[in-house]
């Protein structure tokens, strides 16, 4: 079930950005070596409002993107896309070469199960204390107890939180319980992860821990997407940048900061 | 998934609670309907049976009359052939004295009764046209009997009373069933609302619908299983304590009986367990389009 490990350390492969000018006229084959391709997307919410307009770029296996964007830009209703929580209203979305409009509907746990997500609010389930939380998305896919028993251990101590496998989630601090639903979405090894803020909730020094976790991910060989209102991160890191501006792809940059200079 | 279920349980015991007492209500209310339904139904069948044609002969009718309204009996398709009782006019004075002895204060001179015959109807219902038949609308009866009765006020009355029995009690079944499902069906909701962020987070890592549904179902199955258990406890209590004080007639009636008590607690058990596993498991349908 697990089948997609294929994790090459690949942190800083080039992007060439004429090359996604037109992704129109891209071959199915680059579309299948990459790790997330949007040909074109377009959605539109409910009665008209444009979240997103014609978004057209490919991110390669183990690339870490910051999306960048003022609120209500459309960094979440791309995440979601990504999930297939929502369609888009037109265009194409691939994701690890799949094309997510002609992925069946019973195919979409399948799908989920091979991002791993992090949300601002970490979405946590309550009655389930840390370690529990991590096995979940163990068991969801039928993963059998000593495996459960050998990888929530391993993932915890990953994101140093072995002393609090027992502890529910209002027991932990924010930070803390982010490094959980990060344990949690790297528990199966995924090949991408996207992130929706997950810093949007914590001071500073707890950002940092957590941008350092996910730096230290996305060097095993991870795909990393993360939406971001950090500033300071982004110029920090200095990766490649996906500006949106409603709803427009306003700047793509392989080093990019989180403005224009 | 069965320690699914028992954790969900666990952790939302205020709703499960309350969705097991719903279940019970419910069932213990269909239950006493059910009972008193086919109670009613078989009580007014009682009395239905007891409606006759009585044709009574002139003193002096001829053999052969006699004979001719048998005939007309026999022929009768209405008639219930295995049920067409004559009574010679010895036999009439009989039953009568013993029925009204105060009558027969004095001693009778003569018989002053003929011969008779006391015609049970295949139907309740048509006693009225049998009578009819042998001509008690106009009063012109065929030669030698002297007069048909059906008691006409009587029969209409029990009639009516037995017909709207009938309806009341279908109609509180049927209003009793589609409440106690909504009932349910708005409990199951509830609490499914209630945990609608936990399913969304679920999708999320990648549950199929059939293993977000399962616990939930296997919990309303056992809250359904639960209350309607706990209903025909509580059903059999009053029918044992209850039912005996209040009513101390009914129960000795021969041949009125309401449908068998292990019959209606199976109806119900199935009916709570129906429900509880249906009603999750559809309400559920809405909240797992993520
Ligand atoms: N379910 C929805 N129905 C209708 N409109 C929506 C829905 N979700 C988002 N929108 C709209 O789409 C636009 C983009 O929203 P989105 O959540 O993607 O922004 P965002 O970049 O994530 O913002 P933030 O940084 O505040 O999280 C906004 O104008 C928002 O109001
Ligand atoms: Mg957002």
């Amino acid at each position: 079930m697990t089948a997609v490990q294929e994790n090459t350390l690949v942190t800083d492969s080039p992007v060439d950005l004429a090359e996604q000018a037109a992704p129109q006229s891209e071959s199915a084959a680059a579309a299948a070596r990459a790790m997330i391709v949007f040909d074109g997307v377009e959605k539109v919410y409910d009665p008209d409002v444009v979240a997103l307009e014609t978004a057209s770029f490919v991110i390669e296996k183990g690339e870490f993107v910051f999306l960048v964007g003022p609120s209500g830009s459309g960094k979440s209703t791309l995440i979601r896309l990504l999930l297939k929580e929502i369609e888009p209203t037109s265009g194409r979305i691939f994701v690890g070469g799949r094309d997510l409009g002609r992925l069946r509907r019973s195919k979409v746990p399948q799908l989920r199960r091979n991002i791993g997500c992090v949300f601002q609010d970490f979405k946590l389930l309550p009655n389930r204390n840390a370690g529990e939380n991590v096995a979940y998305a163990l068991k969801v896919q039928g993963e059998g107890r000593n495996a459960i028993r050998r990888k929530v251990p391993e993932v915890l101590g990953l994101v140093g939180l072995t002393h609090k496998t027992d502890s529910y989630p209002d027991e932990l601090s924010g930070g803390e319980q982010q490094r959980v639903s990060i344990a949690r979405a790297f528990v199966n090894h995924p090949p991408l992860l996207v992130c929706d803020e997950p810093t949007g909730n914590l001071d500073p020094d707890t950002s940092v821990g957590i941008m350092q976790l996910l730096y230290r991910i996305n060097r095993s060989g991870t795909t990393v997407l993360m939406a971001t209102h950090d500033r300071e991160m982004v110029d920090k890191m200095r990766r490649r940048v996906i500006a949106l501006e409603d709803g427009r792809i306003a700047r793509d940059e392989r080093r990019g900061g989180y403005t224009t200079e | 998934m069965l320690s699914e279920a028992v954790r969900s349980i666990s952790a939302n015991l205020s709703t499960t609670v309350a969705a097991t007492m719903t279940v019970l209500i419910g069932m213990f209310l269909l239950g006493l309907v059910i009972a008193f339904a086919t109670y009613a139904r078989s009580w007014s069948d009682d009395v239905k049976s007891g409606l006759v044609v009585k044709v009574f002969h002139d003193r002096d009718a001829t053999p052969k009359q006699v004979d001719a309204v048998r005939v007309v009996l026999e022929r009768d398709s209405l008639v219930n052939q295995n049920r067409i009782e004559f009574v010679s006019a010895k036999e009439g004075l009989e039953r009568m004295q013993k029925d009204r002895p105060d009558l027969f204060s004095a001693k009778l001179p003569y018989n002053p009764l003929g011969p008779a015959w006391t015609v049970y109807p295949k139907r309740a219902e048509d006693v009225e046209q049998i009578a009819n038949r042998l001509g008690a609308k106009t009063e012109r009866y065929p030669a030698g009997v002297h007069n048909v009765t059906y008691g006409k006020e009587k029969a209409r009355r029990i009639l009516k009373v037995a017909n709207i029995i009938n309806a009341i009690f279908g109609i509180a079944v049927l209003v009793l069933v589609s409440a106690a499902a909504i009932l349910i069906a708005n409990t199951i909701r509830l609490s499914i609302f209630a945990r609608r962020r936990e399913i969304e987070v679920m999708k999320l890592v990648g549950a199929t619908n059939w293993f977000v549904r399962g616990p939930f179902m296997l919990e309303g199955l056992l809250c359904g299983l639960t209350g309607s258990v706990l209903a025909v406890i509580l059903l059999f209590v009053s029918k044992e304590v209850a039912l005996p004080s209040i009513l101390p007639r009914l129960a000795s009636d021969p041949g009125v009986g309401a449908l068998g008590f292990w019959l209606i607690a199976l109806i119900l058990m199935g009916v709570g367990l129906v429900l509880g596993a249906a009603g999750s498991g559809l309400t559920l349908r809405r909240f797992l389009r993520v």
